[in-house]
């Protein structure tokens, strides 16, 4: 889907799971976002790239609502940001999941705990805690290390301990903020193997990268943006082989060159 | 409502503050419980005032003197009259012989010394009883002035200057411990609010990810507010314990003072609790919003 027709469809569209429509958002007197407007199907991967500074986090703030847009219209599950009773956003919250560059992991309790922590605080029974637990850690490979402090783990064992609690509460949202930003090219085609994963379970994920390296080896939607507005909103011609490796991805000679618009303006972030 | 599990977690942090900055806590619990401590002494030297003056107050009665030669007819109709002034419960007669009597043995060994009196020099006189009710200032002075106008009486006698005296110092008493509770109030909650916030601060990374897996403000904010509540009651039970110690060495010396009850003790230490709880809610008010900062 075009970024055109993805704006006629509109909030409207059963498919969207995020609308943002002519967003501004100004920090104090900066404006972060200028006249954003995209949508998010539900079941999308969709990849945000720009420099720092572009406007990557704030979309993702706006998506958490830990911010609210200055001018425009931010849609949420068919509900407008903006309007929301402020009581209902850590309900809201539930059903989005957060994986972050620096992993944000509690240092001081296990890796099971840290998973099962993000049920604890939503009220799920011990009993369940203990199968969501055992389930999302074996599937990010993660059960045998289960007792191990934060700290006892690699950078990219870590990121998986992450998305494990980013996954556990079955969000329908994955926000991902430069995942792969502390980690080795290996680390990091495991990071986005395991996104491609959770995205084809169904969960519409949100990834942030300023790595052209990345960007380049994706098949997906890629939003480039520069100070705060959309310079191009793409979805790839060519799907990716999602089993391949990203390493071979990423350093694979490109046979068409650059072969979109969105990898040529990600070349240049 | 919440689950086992989450009360779990929510019993063990409220004590995981404590854990993680034993001396802070320290340091702040002392610096509460003294503060605590000079409003405990000051409610205690409140209380024992009030004891004095209502012990004084139960003891207060009224001489009615009479003047000599009046004639027993004129001495006997003003008992009926006495009795049915409003705040008199009981009136009884007193006459000179039995005055001297009193006198008499209230002198003890130098009684030999009213031998000397030719004559008995003390007049006749009622001693007034009054109802509970009329046992203050107020009540005693209307009493006086309904009866100083009367012809027969010469003179009204009672225990005016201790009580006043009294009334003045539970009234300074009072002020103080108002002026002091207030500026204890400002103080705890300052003391308790800077600790939450210190608690606060180092737990920020686990107020950051209650908040983004969806943690309601309800669920992050009830342990900092137990721990202040917490911080609060042990301030206010190591206040009346420290009093309680000094009490125990001073009774000795203050034959007759009071110390509080368990009720008094329970209700100070609420008191404690509250003010920790709105020390704690204090600092939340300012640090704890909606955003999670990612």
């Amino acid at each position: 889907m075009s970024s055109h027709e993805s704006l006629q469809q509109g909030p409207q569209d059963p498919r969207t799971i995020i609308g943002f429509y002519r967003v501004d958002l100004a920090y104090k007197d900066q404006l972060a976002l200028r006249n954003v407007t995209f949508n998010v199907s539900n079941g999308e991967f969709l990849c945000l790239t720009g420099p720092s500074g572009a406007g990557k986090s704030s979309i993702l703030r706006l998506i958490a609502m830990d911010a609210f847009p200055t001018k425009g219209q931010v849609i949420i599950r068919g509900m407008l940001a903006s309007k929301m009773n402020r009581r209902k956003v850590p309900r809201l919250r539930r059903e989005i999941g957060f994986v972050f560059q620096d992993f944000r992991l509690l240092e001081d309790r296990s890796i099971h705990d840290n998973v099962a922590f993000a049920q604890l605080v939503v009220g799920i029974r011990s009993a369940e805690i203990k199968r969501n637990v055992m389930r999302v850690l074996t599937q990010v490979g993660l059960w045998d290390k289960r007792h191990r402090l934060p700290r006892q783990l690699s950078g990219g064992e870590q990121q998986r301990a992450a998305i494990a609690r980013a996954m556990v509460n079955s969000p329908k949202i994955l926000l991902a903020d430069e995942p792969t930003g502390n980690l080795d090219p290996v680390n990091a085609q495991e990071i986005i193997d395991l996104l491609f994963r959770i995205n084809d379970g169904g969960t519409s994920v949100i990834f942030s990268t300023h790595d052209h390296q990345i960007v380049k080896s994706f098949g997906e939607r890629v939003i480039v943006m520069d100070e705060g507005r959309i310079v191009s909103d793409e979805q790839r011609k060519t799907a990716v082989d999602r089993s391949a490796s990203l390493v071979d991805r990423m350093y694979r000679p490109d046979p068409a060159g650059t072969n979109s618009n969105a990898s040529r303006e990600a070349a240049h972030v | 409502m919440y689950k086992g599990a989450q009360i779990r977690y929510l019993m063990g942090e409220s004590l995981a503050g404590f854990h993680r900055r034993k001396l802070t806590t320290g340091v702040t619990i002392l610096i509460m419980g003294s503060s605590l401590l000079v409003l405990a002494v000051l409610t205690l030297a409140t209380l024992n005032l009030d004891q004095l003056l209502a012990r004084a107050r139960a003891s207060i009665d009224m001489r009615v003197f009479l003047l000599e030669n009046l004639e027993p007819d004129q001495v006997a109709e003003l008992q009926p009259r006495l009795i049915v002034i409003p705040g008199v419960q009981g009136v009884h007669y007193i006459s000179p012989e039995t005055a001297l009597n009193e006198f008499r043995t209230s002198l003890g060994d130098e009684a030999g010394v009213l031998d000397l009196l030719e004559t008995n020099p003390l007049p006749a006189s009622y001693h007034l009883e009054l109802t509970a009710g009329a046992r203050n200032l107020e009540a005693v002075r209307a009493i006086r002035d309904e009866i100083a106008a009367w012809p027969e009486v010469a003179e009204i006698v009672f225990n005016q200057g201790w009580i006043d005296a009294l009334e003045g110092w539970s009234k300074r008493f009072r002020m103080a411990n108002l002026i002091t509770g207030l500026v204890v109030f400002i103080a705890v909650v300052f003391v308790i609010s800077n600790t939450v916030k210190l608690t606060m601060a180092a737990s920020s990374r686990l107020i950051q990810i209650q908040k983004l897996v969806g943690a309601t403000n309800g669920f992050i904010r009830l342990p900092f507010l137990c721990e202040g509540m917490l911080q609060g009651a042990l301030a206010g039970g190591l206040a009346m314990g420290l009093v309680a110690i000094a009490g125990h060495f001073l009774s000795e010396r203050l034959g007759g003072m009071v110390f509080f009850n368990w009720e008094q003790i329970a209700g100070f230490v609420a008191f404690c609790t509250v003010l920790g709880l709105l020390g704690s809610w204090s600092a939340m008010r300012k640090y704890l919003t909606l955003r999670s900062e990612i």
